[in-house]
């Protein structure tokens, strides 16, 4: 008992010497990309989850529940995208400072204006989410928004470092605003196209550059696509013309490719998150893949 | 006020048009003259208006003072305090060759007197008990947080006949250095299926060893559980539980009088009083570290129980009774491989190692008392193996085998057979992530009847659906 006592002792001086930095926990690649942009080098931060998968369906690991122990920060997405996975791992963890009532726990979708907001919710209606779309991050206009807002946050739990934050994320958004003109530029050419993508993804996106969804792949939010459903789509897109498919990449390309073969509309692969295609390495990334892919 | 501003704005523009020609002058003044009847027009209309609201303010005043009395206000509602509330319910059909008759008769040798035997007198079925149509259960979850300190977790079991409290648990969420306390009546963490609800078994029964070794309701027990979350690079958790010790199956708690002679076929003249235990009766210890290798996570654990046991039969056909010590070793493994958001494999195996060690008390012919050591040592385990190859579809496989059941009376083996083995298929279509359809097969061959071996095939197709605001499962 003696050797145990002093076998779990050791690890526990072993790896808690205590770091002085700030430990800030994300659970999208993207929300950890900005995070870096606003601290550089003076916290660490981490993503729970990788950008190359559902962000719906995240497995909770146990692996996941270490990342979040000894976490002074967590920021989620929000609006329900995390609701499959992501207590239990808190729960596990025990950290009482990223509690959802505690300062440390930061929800983003809190401080963005929200689309599709349904009056009424019935799960008949398939995996809607009561809040509205949760995939607001796919509109780069909200990108400054959430990086005061983090910035916010990192000021309270870390003052010392606060004037530091603060002149980073100046000069991100200066850095961003520039982007933002050159992709606007770039995607005014979008105006009016019509697409359809297999789930509601890129509705942020779309509104912003004022396309036309005209369907979805899925019949309802998280029910796979079918026949007499893609049967449909495919008339839709006969009368009223289509001009884009947008396919996520972890979706099966299936029904995308068979709705391209039939109305001869190019099947355009977009990235949603960081890390979700080996290209797509910070925030700027994703947004400049986006628009490569759909200008080319 | 207004008119005066009109026609201060008419000096201006008449001294500003002095110098210019008498006509155009005259034009420019039917114009102005136009605009200002305009004008004029218009504050009437807003007068107007104005007169009008005063009017109905001063009617909904008349109202409201005479109807105060009757004005009803709802201040101590507290509706936006519901806690999320979840309901579960499971339906099966069963196919099986063996008739219910046989089926409640039949027992894993050396382990347990069939599956529907009760020790408390509340003789339960087990799930899916006769053939053709079952409703298994519908459960109740209700849970939310209590205040910043702790969570509040009710679970209830509602079967057709019975309601009872299946789990009712506290857990603190703000405790220092990653412990966690949990109070209540709850699932033992020991092993890794024990803790979790049938809904989320990935097979319609539990492991042959499970319910051999604890039962029905598998590690069922009312007491404590610290957790301590430990602060390594990789997964790894400690826990240790104190329980009264409810499992029928291996501890119970009361002591009793055994009779000096058969009480079924005499009257006994004299009882040896067997005292209670001591109180908590069950301890459990658990160490689980997991780590990931690319998509692979590994989590694996190994676990021990210790506690006294009381086991009264004596009101059975063939009266007897136990006394002694349980120890229960438990070895886990569970190794998922994800290929992408929707398809993985996983292997998950459990070892169950069982010594008891005590006296039983029984009966001869002649219906006298007879006292004897008893020593089992009993082990086996289960293997299964689950793909998921599609959004919506899953496959499995296990194989369960009890390969070991030493029963030692007076240090003389009883010969208890030791290749009790089942084979179970499954297959199951989840329209949601709510609903799931279930198809299992079962090759059971660890059910005896007299000593004689009872195969056992069947078929479930069950269904399971739930409702409301349940919250996400853990790994």
């Amino acid at each position: 008992m003696r050797i145990l006592i002093s076998i779990i002792l050791t690890i526990f001086i072993g790896f808690n010497i205590a770091k002085a930095d700030i430990k800030v926990v994300t659970t999208y690649p993207y929300i950890a990309s900005i995070v870096k942009e606003i601290v550089k080098n003076k916290a660490t931060v981490e993503s729970l989850a990788e950008g190359n998968l559902d962000p719906h369906f995240i497995v909770p690991k146990p692996s996941l529940v270490v990342k979040l122990r000894n976490a002074d920060l967590i920021i989620i997405n929000g609006a329900g995208l995390e609701i499959g996975w992501l207590l239990p791992l808190i729960n596990q963890a025990s950290n009482p400072k990223i509690n959802p009532s505690s300062s440390g726990f930061l929800d983003l979708s809190q401080f963005v204006n929200l689309i599709q907001k349904p009056e009424t919710v019935s799960r008949s209606m398939g995996d809607v989410h009561p809040e509205g779309n949760p995939h607001f991050h796919l509109d780069p206009y909200n990108i400054p928004v959430i990086a005061d807002v983090i910035t916010n946050k990192l000021c309270r739990l870390d003052v010392s470092n606060c004037k530091f934050y603060e002149s980073n994320n100046t000069d991100f958004k200066e850095r961003w605003k520039k982007k933002l003109k050159e992709w606007n530029e770039k995607l005014s050419i979008l105006k009016g196209k019509k697409v359809v993508g297999y789930h509601k993804l890129f509705d942020y996106f779309i509104e912003r550059y004022n396309l036309n969804l005209i369907g979805t792949l899925e019949p309802l939010p998280g029910i796979p696509p079918n026949a007499k459903h893609t049967e449909n789509l495919i008339n839709i897109a006969k009368s009223q013309g289509l001009d884009y498919i947008f396919q996520d990449v972890y979706h099966s390309q299936k029904p995308a490719k068979f709705l391209a073969e039939k109305t001869g509309v190019r099947m355009i692969i977009l990235p949603h998150d960081v890390g979700s295609i080996p290209e797509v390495k910070d925030i700027f990334g994703l947004f400049d893949e986006i628009v490569r892919r759909l200008t080319q | 006020m207004k008119k005066l501003f009109f026609a201060g704005l008419l000096c201006i523009t008449f001294t500003a048009s002095a110098s210019d020609d008498i006509q155009q002058l005259k034009e420019e003044l039917k114009k102005q003259q136009e605009i200002i009847n305009q004008l004029q027009e218009k504050v009437k209309e807003l007068q107007k208006q104005q007169e009008i609201t005063e009017e109905t303010k001063q009617k909904l005043n008349q109202l409201h003072q005479s109807q105060i009395d009757k004005l009803l206000s709802n201040p101590f509602s507290q509706a936006k305090f519901v806690p999320d509330i979840s309901l579960i319910m499971d339906f099966s059909y069963v196919s099986r060759n063996l008739t219910d008759v046989t089926y409640k008769a039949v027992n894993i040798p050396g382990f347990n007197h069939g599956l529907f035997h009760s020790h408390g007198g509340n003789s339960e079925a087990p799930y899916n008990a006769e053939r053709g149509f079952n409703f298994n259960y519908s459960e109740l979850y209700i849970s939310q947080a209590v205040d910043p300190y702790f969570d509040l977790v009710g679970i209830f079991h509602l079967g057709e006949g019975s309601f009872e409290i299946d789990e009712g648990y506290f857990r603190t969420k703000s405790l220092p250095f990653n412990l966690q306390l949990k109070g209540g009546k709850f699932y033992s963490k020991f092993g890794r299926l024990n803790e979790q609800h049938h809904h989320v078994w990935d097979f319609v029964d539990a492991p042959l060893i499970y319910r051999a070794v604890f039962g029905e309701h598998n590690l069922l027990e009312k007491g404590a559980q610290l957790t301590w979350l430990a602060p390594t690079p990789f997964y790894l958790m400690f826990g240790v539980e104190v329980f009264q010790g409810d499992n029928e199956n291996n501890f119970n708690r009361n002591g009793f009088l055994v009779p000096n002679t058969n009480p079924i076929n005499t009257t006994p003249t004299d009882y040896l009083k067997i005292s209670d235990t001591k109180k908590p009766n069950l301890y459990t210890f658990f160490i689980k570290p997991s780590f990931d290798i690319g998509n692979l996570s590994i989590l694996g654990g190994f676990s021990y129980a210790e506690g006294k046991t009381r086991i009264d039969h004596l009101e059975d056909e063939t009266p007897h009774a136990l006394t002694g010590t349980t120890k229960i070793y438990g070895l886990d493994l569970t190794v998922r491989y994800s290929i992408d958001s929707y398809r993985y494999i996983t292997w998950q195996s459990e070892y169950i190692h069982r010594n008891f060690d005590g006296v039983r008390y029984g009966y001869d012919n002649a219906n006298n008392l007879i006292t004897s050591f008893l020593d089992k040592k009993q082990a086996g385990f289960y293997s299964q193996l689950v793909y998921k190859f599609d959004q919506r579809w899953r496959v499995g496989a296990r194989y369960d085998l009890i390969n070991k059941n030493d029963v030692f009376v007076n240090n003389t083996d009883s010969n208890q057979p030791d290749n009790l083995y089942k084979y179970s298929f499954m297959i199951d279509f989840l329209p949601s992530e709510f609903s799931r359809i279930r198809l299992q097969y079962n090759c059971d061959r660890s059910l005896f009847l007299d000593g004689e071996r009872k195969p056992n095939n069947e078929i479930i197709l069950q269904f399971n659906m739930a409702i409301g605001a349940h919250g996400a499962h853990g790994f």
